[in-house]
């Protein structure tokens, strides 16, 4: 048994630092997402797939991150867990797929939004940004540099 | 040169492929869709239309929802099927007990559909196999959907249509948002008018409200955009006659948001023709339901805040002075099923009441009225119920 565990040990650590699939989201997760980051800023993307404007809004949001350290960014796929090939494949394609990425996994995803941010709508993109001393912001829409570096300041 | 444009078409023909296989899992959603839809006929009768899998399936109840006598597969050929959130099948009723059914159908690629029509003509007995509403057959989107009679009973159906922010991208020009188009048909659904473009640069992920006015035609109520990005509404005449449809900006919140609110409105017309609204708006950070009386081209009057955090898909209906918004409500406990009135033809409101509660999910609430009498159709976690209105 101990071999098999360090097998699987082994594979863990040998697999790839990309392309991992979109891990659950559940409701009882929200709590530790949305607790302020020990030092510097979380912003959580939240994206879906019926959304044409999200993959643009992850790929600035990706870019700003790349120039701004200090910066963690978690990619919040609202459709269901259960389609992670589609998100996979769909992140994989807009060059996303490095990045730490979760799926809702709640047959009510009205209730995941409500929890995240009870002042969203549902409307996608959606943009939440949680300091270090425990102060947030929010916006929705396709967000540009410039709207970014304000928000997150 | 031959050799990168030959990389160039392989590279393009991956994306395509991996687009494909995204949307293989679209278009299934959730594992149980809830979309449907609801009406009353003249007698009492209920019918619903929702899906099966692959299968778009209408069935009557004669008690209000409590048992359902009459359950019929629309198409008994699967095809994959819109059935969630704004984008679910349809089903309306024809002055002489037609039954007219509409979804959209999704494609392979991300975001394109065909809009579907079916009818029967035998008090839902059988179906006419599907056939698809618009002449254009580009792989693009024509979905949301949504359909209504007029008192002629000319079907008509309206959608929103990507054809103009193809052919403007291809000519690098801007194009924000999709066009919204119609067709109607003069000929019980054997036939449908080539499809008319309502308007250029209208949302493309919000519902359609369609209402009859008192003389009978069917208007429009649907999100526009105007400027940049400000997605507020448009209200259109849908002529039946080949004339230009009239439209006109209704709301004016200003809410700016270039992405996919995912929210569509609901229109009520009332004998006098006072034309009662809702819809969302999430201007300066806050969602809200708003109700309103269109004045299309000014600010709609009587503007009431109906609900706030957590508040979504508000339908509206009316009935002489009495006029019902119900919608869902979300909070930490689950989900409220919510309901406010006006027995004043829409001066004043009631305070929010909750008429029934959810653990789980359900599809949007639909008002349906039977003399004089409001009821919510309503199927949280899959199990389809008619809520009364009526306080207890």
């Amino acid at each position: 048994m101990r071999r098999l565990l360090a097998a699987f040990a082994a594979l863990v650590l040998a697999a790839p630092a990309f392309a991992v699939p979109p891990t659950a989201l559940q409701p009882k997760d929200v709590s530790t997402l949305l607790k302020p980051p020990a030092q510097g800023t979380r912003v959580i993307a939240l994206w879906a797939l019926d959304c044409a404007y999200c993959e643009a809004n992850l790929d600035a949001l990706a870019s700003f991150r790349a120039s701004h350290p200090g910066i963690e960014l978690v990619i919040v796929a609202t459709d269901p867990v259960s389609q992670a090939a589609a998100l996979e494949a769909r992140l994989k394609t807009a060059k996303l797929d490095s990045l730490p990425t979760r799926a809702y996994a709640d047959a009510t995803p009205d209730r995941i939004n409500f929890l995240l941010d009870p002042s969203w709508g549902g409307e996608t993109p959606r943009t939440l940004v949680i300091r270090a001393d425990g102060t947030r912001d929010a916006a929705s829409g396709l967000l540009d540099a410039a709207r970014i570096d304000r928000l997150i300041r | 040169m031959r050799r990168i444009l030959a990389l160039a078409f392989l590279l393009a023909c991956t994306a395509v492929g991996q687009a494909h296989d995204a949307m293989a899992g679209m278009a299934m959603g959730h594992e149980a869709p809830l979309g449907f839809d609801a009406a009353l006929d003249d007698a009492g009768h209920l019918w619903v239309v929702d899906t099966v899998g692959e299968h778009v399936r209408v069935r009557r109840s004669d008690d209000m929802g409590r048992t359902f006598a009459l359950s019929t597969i629309v198409n008994p050929t699967g095809e994959p099927v819109y059935a969630e959130g704004e984008n679910r099948p349809k089903v309306a009723l024809g002055p002489a007990g037609e039954l007219y059914v509409t979804w959209s159908q999704p494609r392979k690629l991300p975001w394109t559909g065909f809009v579907r029509f079916s009818r029967s003509l035998d008090g839902g007995a059988h179906f006419d196999p599907p056939k698809t509403v618009h002449t254009d057959t580009a792989e693009i989107t024509h979905r949301f959907d949504s359909l209504a009679v007029d008192a002629q009973g000319n079907v008509i159906v309206a959608w929103i249509d990507k054809r103009d922010l193809v052919a403007a991208t291809a000519k690098k020009m801007p194009y924000l948002g999709a066009a919204t188009y119609y067709s109607w048909s003069t000929d019980r659904g054997a036939t449908f008018a080539p499809e008319r473009k309502i308007v250029d640069q209208s949302c493309e992920c919000c519902r359609i409200a369609l209402a009859r006015t008192p003389d009978g035609r069917v208007d429009a109520f649907f999100r526009a955009i105007y400027g940049d990005n400000i997605r507020d509404h448009a209200f259109a005449t849908l002529p039946t006659d080949g004339g230009a449809p009239d439209v006109k900006r209704a709301t004016f919140t200003r809410w700016h948001i270039e992405g996919c609110p995912h929210h569509g409105p609901s229109l009520a017309i009332d004998g006098r023709g006072t034309r009662h609204a809702v819809w969302f708006s999430a201007a300066d950070g806050k969602p809200t339901i708003w109700y309103g009386q269109l004045a299309p081209g000014a600010d709609p009057k009587h503007l009431v805040a109906v609900a706030g955090n957590g508040a979504s898909h508000a339908d509206v209906a009316v009935s002489g002075a009495h006029v019902w918004i119900a919608w869902h409500q979300m909070t930490a406990n689950g989900l409220d099923l919510m309901l406010r009135e006006s027995t004043d033809g829409g001066e004043h409101f009631s305070e929010p009441r909750a008429v029934a509660h959810a653990d789980g999910s359900s599809g949007w609430p639909k008002l349906v009225v039977w003399k004089d009498r409001a009821f919510v159709a309503w199927n949280p976690d899959g199990r389809f119920r008619l809520v009364p209105t009526e306080a207890l």
